[in-house]
């Protein structure tokens, strides 16, 4: 498994789990949007962000806590791969 | 973590302590009844540096980090009896200057923040409407865009500094069929057209923080004033918050304090039955209880700052501190009303005030409840 793969599958594994719940894993696709539809509510993205910081200990910076970065899983990927290649 | 203040960060502690005591509580009592804001004291506080306090030297704050910043603010509300000023010079800082910062762009922050942090502008926040308080993000104000400039229409209430601010952070929403992803920020001018002030608004406590309601009548906006992209308002109002929560209540951690120090004077000098009341163990268990608060609310607000301070975020840290915060800073109000007895009933004691203030930290900047929910989510519930 790629570090990319790896890295969605771990964001993936978390948003099911806290906040799609007994939904079908194969309906949540790198495009199904999150934040649009309302499935990351405000409350869901501090909880994202707190698990992303954590999980990957990288620092997400306020402006970047929006639709735009956390609309998809391909989109939060991103966010967390760019993070981690400042880091390194 | 590491609590302990440098020579430089003690100096100035104090520094600040002396000033508030010396500067600040003259006429509170009057200003108080009145509802009068203090503005020859917040242009001694922001000569002192106060407001530019987290606001970088290029920008012309001091550039201070979260912890110091908290630490100072402490010591202010130690020495000022004046809540109500440090409620609306808090206001103005978290929730104009730091959004400013940390969303603005360079032009809106080179034209805004040197006059924000001398006190030159004074800043307010426009979120809250007369249907949406908590639910923050149902707000209607609606935002148009027209050529170079968006109009506003719409109004909201309990906005702190209201009447007396140069600059507001209004909320509004560009598509409310997109819900909290539809909302913006703007920086509002006070002689923008269609802008107006209505009336101001009487409080139980922190009377002396000016608060009104505002209007919006095809209020011009130029486009350079948007705060943040399209759309990004929900993420702007949130860091506006978290800061807020973090470090609104500093100034009521050091008056605390001032009220734990005065009950033990109290306890001290009045005697009953022929001895100090604080022999009494009723009276000394109240006191034991104010200092454990103090203890509480302090160490939940260094605990947030340094975390701020290492550059981690602190959704959880800073709910936790605003909760404690606020429900010790009631009960101590509380208890040292009681120790004073029907003295501290009477105004002229300024014990009463003391409660009246408490008592909106637990509306403001999300409820206790709200509070509590924040937590408890975060917390995987």
């Amino acid at each position: 498994m790629t570090d990319q793969s790896a890295t969605m599958s771990v964001i993936k594994d978390y948003i099911l789990e806290e906040f799609l719940p007994g939904e079908d894993p194969g309906q949540l696709t790198p495009s199904t949007p999150l934040v649009s539809t309302g499935i990351l509510d405000s409350l869901a993205i501090l909880k994202l962000i707190a698990f992303l910081e954590r999980e990957f200990d990288i620092p997400i910076k306020a402006h970047e806590a929006d639709e735009e970065h956390l609309n998809t899983l391909q989109a939060i990927c991103a966010l967390v791969d760019s993070k981690r290649s400042l880091v390194r | 973590m590491d609590f302990a203040w440098s020579d430089e960060q003690m100096q100035l502690r104090e520094a600040v302590k002396s000033f508030a005591r010396d500067e600040l509580n003259e006429g509170l009592c009057e200003r108080d009844k009145r509802g009068e804001f203090n503005r020859e004291g917040w242009h001694k506080c922001a000569k002192f540096g106060i407001h530019g306090l987290p606001v970088p030297a290029d920008y012309g704050g001091m550039g201070a980090d979260p912890l110091t910043t908290v630490g100072v603010l402490e010591n202010l509300g130690y020495g000022c009896k004046d809540n109500g000023l440090l409620f609306s010079i808090n206001a103005h800082m978290w929730t104009v200057e730091i959004p400013l910062l940390d969303f603005g762009s360079e032009p809106q922050k080179r034209k805004y923040l040197p006059d924000l942090c001398n006190g030159t502008l004074i800043g307010g926040n426009a979120m809250t409407e007369p249907g949406s308080g908590s639910d923050a993000y149902s707000l209607r104000t609606t935002a148009e865009r027209r050529g170079d400039r968006y109009v506003l229409n719409g109004s909201k209430t309990f906005v702190s500094n209201g009447n007396v601010a140069d600059l507001v952070v209004v909320y509004a929403t560009l598509n409310r069929s997109a819900g909290p992803n539809g909302i913006c920020g703007f920086l509002v001018e006070k002689g923008y057209p269609g802008f107006k002030v209505g009336r101001p608004l009487e409080k139980m406590g922190l009377r002396t923080s000016p608060m009104a309601e505002l209007f919006f009548d095809d209020c011009e906006v130029p486009a350079e004033n948007r705060l943040g992209r399209e759309g990004a308002g929900q993420s702007l109002f949130t860091h506006s918050m978290n800061w807020e929560r973090a470090c609104i209540l500093s100034n009521s951690v050091g008056a605390m304090q001032r009220l734990l120090e005065m009950s033990i004077r109290y306890a001290r000098d009045r005697k009953q039955f022929g001895q100090a009341i604080g022999k009494f163990q009723l009276v000394s268990s109240k006191i034991v209880d104010m200092k454990m608060r103090v203890d509480q609310a302090q160490a939940a607000l260094y605990r947030t700052a340094w975390l701020q301070t290492k550059g981690r975020n602190v959704y959880l840290e800073a709910a936790l501190a605003k909760l404690t915060i606020s429900e010790n800073w009631v009960r101590c109000a509380e208890n040292a009303i009681q120790i004073h007895g029907g003295y501290g009933y009477m105004v002229e004691a300024e014990v009463e005030r003391e409660l009246r203030d408490a008592l909106g930290s637990r509306l403001y900047s999300g409820t206790s409840e709200i509070q509590r929910v924040l937590v408890a989510s975060l917390l995987g519930l």
